[in-house]
């Protein structure tokens, strides 16, 4: 690989990672929204009102900065992706553009009205709105996991008497089981990130004796669906997902289990360091016979390590990949029991006063995006060496045109101004948890005093 | 089948150019339009709560293009490299202003937003502009049929060429202008107050300023590419497209005159898409016209994925474009009237 191959995958990795932070979180509060105001149209009740209001400006800001850091990503694959472009454009353009115009223009139209509209579009519509932007960015998620499962493992694609990719069967396409599994297990993922952030707002003002009938609101509707959405992860979202990556990318599975050696009642790996050099796990804690049954069934089944494979087909970073798959499944594992505590408390009906665990769940939401995060790099690292798996090669796909030092000053330019954005977020939400949710009811639109005004603001 | 998603790939794109051409263009204008802090909101509360659904066209555009031209979009977005990173960040820096601008109430905090809002839709304007002058003038595709543009060369027009030279960079002082003048349109029929008044007499004068830039851009066409003019003659498509530019002229004019503050509106943004859409006629089959030898010119034709993925693609496209349009008029809808001084961002 040469020098200018490494920029590209560098800066599409920064850019990619920091923008899912944004869509991870708005996908998760998106339904949150959608359930208070449907509550609040349902029973009058003003608390409904209030939470959504507090949450559509957490809501906005984030989805802003999502929009505005997704961007450069479909531009990206012409930039610097333009030999995968040629490659597999006549595919994976099918999916790009139905994301732009199904999901985006949807979302896009709605979010506006969402953020500042309330009093202009009267509580029907402005359920609507929340409705419209919820199922715009799942639908986007959808559109874009298909692209990726197509990368992961292509279907429903013919080669071009050219050599290019083409479109054959586009239900195939779209229906790929590959995505299908992908996108549960990547949407509860994203409801993990959203809960989180909920219940940790609800212990702040918990654990600071505020805001005490919101922050009790948070904690309850947030451990709760945090406990669904953490179960669903790991099943059967998370378990299929090992199913196919053992079916359709067995190097993969070996590497993330940092497996060598082929032969029945493979063991699942809690701590140890691979050491490839000398194609062993170093300081290993395992647990025999479960990874036999969690990728085949049964415990006698054979997993193949990677020297059953030639060294070509390997994941090019496997390090990385090992650690980045147990990030995210100890994570995990966590998450199930953070929230199944906080639920067992809810039903003794201490959430709100036992004050260690309003600690631990206040600095909790970090850790999702983390998980979040280590997932895809797991899937991507899996993936490698191919771009598009068994057809072509990632070292094929950047742009040749492009010099290493062009995609080096874009990169550091993009470095630079998310770090701002970064800042800028930060100290905007920070903010918005500091002022926290306002009670006063909403001033009439038309002919309200400057004064009325600047308490919504 | 081809010729019908170059079409369609123009249409898209110039409903982008009308649509977030008015906030690129009030946008420009921001700054001079309205001096008081209540006047800037008054602008941003006009561009209103669509100015993301305007600029998502050019996503949706972009997807289809790879859609429909895969090996075209790739050939021409890695050429464009730098140029295209600028436009990325200038979208970045404009979003953020206007999202987090009206967010805290302190008069530097907004002050700076309002520069930086200013300052990215300038640049949008003059790479959108220069983004045109490219494709008109050609790119030094060679025989590989891929290009790499330095963002200048020697500035002639000729050859291997970079992305500014004397004829993109009048080409983008031009659409600059031209987004000025529409931005000033739209303020005019959307405001109240200072902000209108301000607005009406800038469109009067930009819109004088653009007749006589257009006739100058004009010229230096004929210059860099005479052969322009003929294809247009013999294209009735091109006639057409020369037709709605001059009813919207009759319409811009008039309107500017008078009161008819909607009509002059109309005609501008007719106008626009009148220009682009002769434009994308006279252009038509040649996308990417090689500076270096004619032979190397890349056509719609070249560009294009197979029959198959354009045939699959029409069922649900224009589903799509039917959807999209009903959610952004539904919002128009409710956002329709005029914005006065009294408004805060956070109450559009």
């Amino acid at each position: 690989m040469d020098d200018a191959a490494f920029w590209h995958r560098l800066q599409f990795a920064f850019t990619i990672t920091y923008h899912y932070l944004f869509p991870q979180l708005t996908m998760g509060l998106a339904w949150f929204l959608v359930y208070w105001k449907w509550r609040g149209l349902r029973t009058g009740d003003e608390r409904y009102a209030v939470a959504a209001r507090f949450w559509a400006k957490i809501f906005g800001l984030t989805f802003a900065v999502g929009v505005v850091t997704g961007i450069p990503m479909e531009f990206q694959f012409g930039t610097n992706w333009s030999g995968f472009a040629k490659y597999a454009g006549g595919v994976v353009g099918q999916t790009l553009a139905m994301e732009g115009m199904f999901a985006f223009l949807l979302e896009s139209a709605f979010v506006g009205a969402l953020v500042f509209g309330e009093q202009r579009l009267g509580p029907r519509m402005h359920f609507v709105a929340a409705l419209g932007v919820a199922v715009g960015s799942w639908l986007s998620a959808y559109f874009i996991l298909v692209t990726n499962a197509f990368m992961q493992h292509p279907v429903g694609h013919a080669v071009h008497a050219s050599g290019v990719l083409v479109i054959q069967d586009l239900a195939a396409y779209l229906l790929n089981e590959w995505a299908l599994i992908q996108f549960a297990h990547n949407q509860a993922a994203a409801l993990v990130t959203g809960t989180f952030a909920v219940t940790a707002v609800g212990a702040f003002y918990a654990l600071r004796r505020e805001h005490t009938e919101q922050a009790s609101m948070y904690l309850r509707h947030g451990s709760l669906a945090g406990l669904v959405a953490a179960i669903v992860v790991a099943f059967p979202t998370g378990d299929s997902q090992a199913k196919i990556v053992a079916k359709y990318q067995e190097p993969a599975l070996a590497a993330m289990e940092g497996r060598f050696e082929t032969g029945p009642m493979a063991e699942i790996t809690l701590i140890g360091q691979p050491n490839i050099k000398e194609r062993r796990l170093d300081n290993p804690i395992r647990l025999p016979g479960l990874l036999s049954f969690l990728a085949y069934g049964t415990f006698h089944a054979d997993v193949r390590g990677l020297n059953a494979f030639p060294q070509e087909t390997w994941p090019t970073n496997i390090e990385l990949l090992y650690y980045a798959f147990h990030v995210m499944a100890g994570l995990g594992t966590i998450f199930i029991g953070l929230m199944a505590l906080a639920v067992l408390q809810r039903l003794r009906g201490q959430l709100e006063s036992g004050r260690p665990l309003l600690w631990v769940l206040m600095f909790a939401f970090p850790f999702p995006f983390i998980a979040n995060t280590a997932g895809w790099m797991a899937a991507e690292l899996g993936r490698q060496p191919w771009l598009v798996y068994g057809l072509y090669r990632t070292d094929q796909g950047h742009s040749t045109v492009v010099s290493s030092g062009d995609v080096l000053f874009t990169l550091i330019g993009m470095a630079g101004l998310y770090f701002v954005l970064g800042l800028l977020y930060l100290y905007l939400i920070g903010r918005e948890v500091g002022h926290g949710p306002d009670h006063r009811m909403l001033p009439p639109l038309a002919g309200e005093s400057a004064e009325a005004k600047v308490t919504i603001g | 089948m081809v010729e019908l998603w170059f079409a369609l790939l123009s249409f898209m794109l110039t409903l982008f150019v009308v649509l977030d051409g008015w906030d690129i263009g009030a946008g420009v204008l921001h700054l001079i339009v309205a001096k008081t802090d209540r006047e800037r909101r008054q602008v941003i509360a006009a561009i209103g709560p669509l100015w993301s659904w305007h600029e998502v066209w050019l996503v949706a555009a972009g997807g289809t293009f790879v859609l429909a031209f895969p090996e075209l979009m790739a050939v021409s977005f890695s050429g464009f490299y730098l140029a295209l990173w600028m436009v990325l960040w200038s979208f970045v820096l404009r979003g953020i202003s206007i999202e987090v601008g009206g967010h805290v109430h302190d008069s530097l905090w907004r002050s700076a937003w309002d520069f930086v809002f200013a300052m990215s839709n300038l640049l949008l304007a003059i790479l959108f502009g220069a983004a045109l002058g490219n494709v008109i003038r050609g790119v030094p595709l060679d025989a590989s049929g891929e290009f790499s543009m330095s963002l200048f060369t020697d500035f002639t027009a000729r050859g291997r060429v970079g992305i500014l030279d004397w004829y993109t960079l009048s080409v983008a002082i031009f659409a600059t202008v031209l987004l000025a003048a529409h931005g000033a349109t739209y303020l005019r029929l959307k405001t109240t107050g200072p902000v209108h008044e301000r607005s009406e007499r800038l469109a009067r004068g930009l819109w004088i300023a653009v007749t006589v830039l257009f006739l100058l851009v004009s010229i230096e066409t004929w210059v860099v590419r005479p052969e322009l003019f003929q294809s247009m003659f013999q294209r009735p498509f091109a006639w057409l497209a020369l037709l709605v530019i001059g009813v919207s002229v009759w319409a811009l004019f008039t309107g500017l005159r008078g009161s008819a503050e909607g009509r002059a509106f109309a005609g501008s943004c007719g106008l626009i898409a009148g220009m682009l859409a002769g434009a994308a006629a006279s252009l038509f089959p040649v996308v990417l016209h090689s500076t270096l030898n004619p032979e190397h010119s890349m056509t719609v034709y070249t560009g294009a994925t197979a029959e198959r993925g354009l045939r699959i693609a029409l069922f649900w496209w224009p589903v799509a474009v039917a959807l999209a349009l009903t959610y952004g008029f539904t919002i128009m809808r409710i956002y329709a009237g005029k914005v006065g001084p009294e408004h805060d961002t956070q109450g559009y």
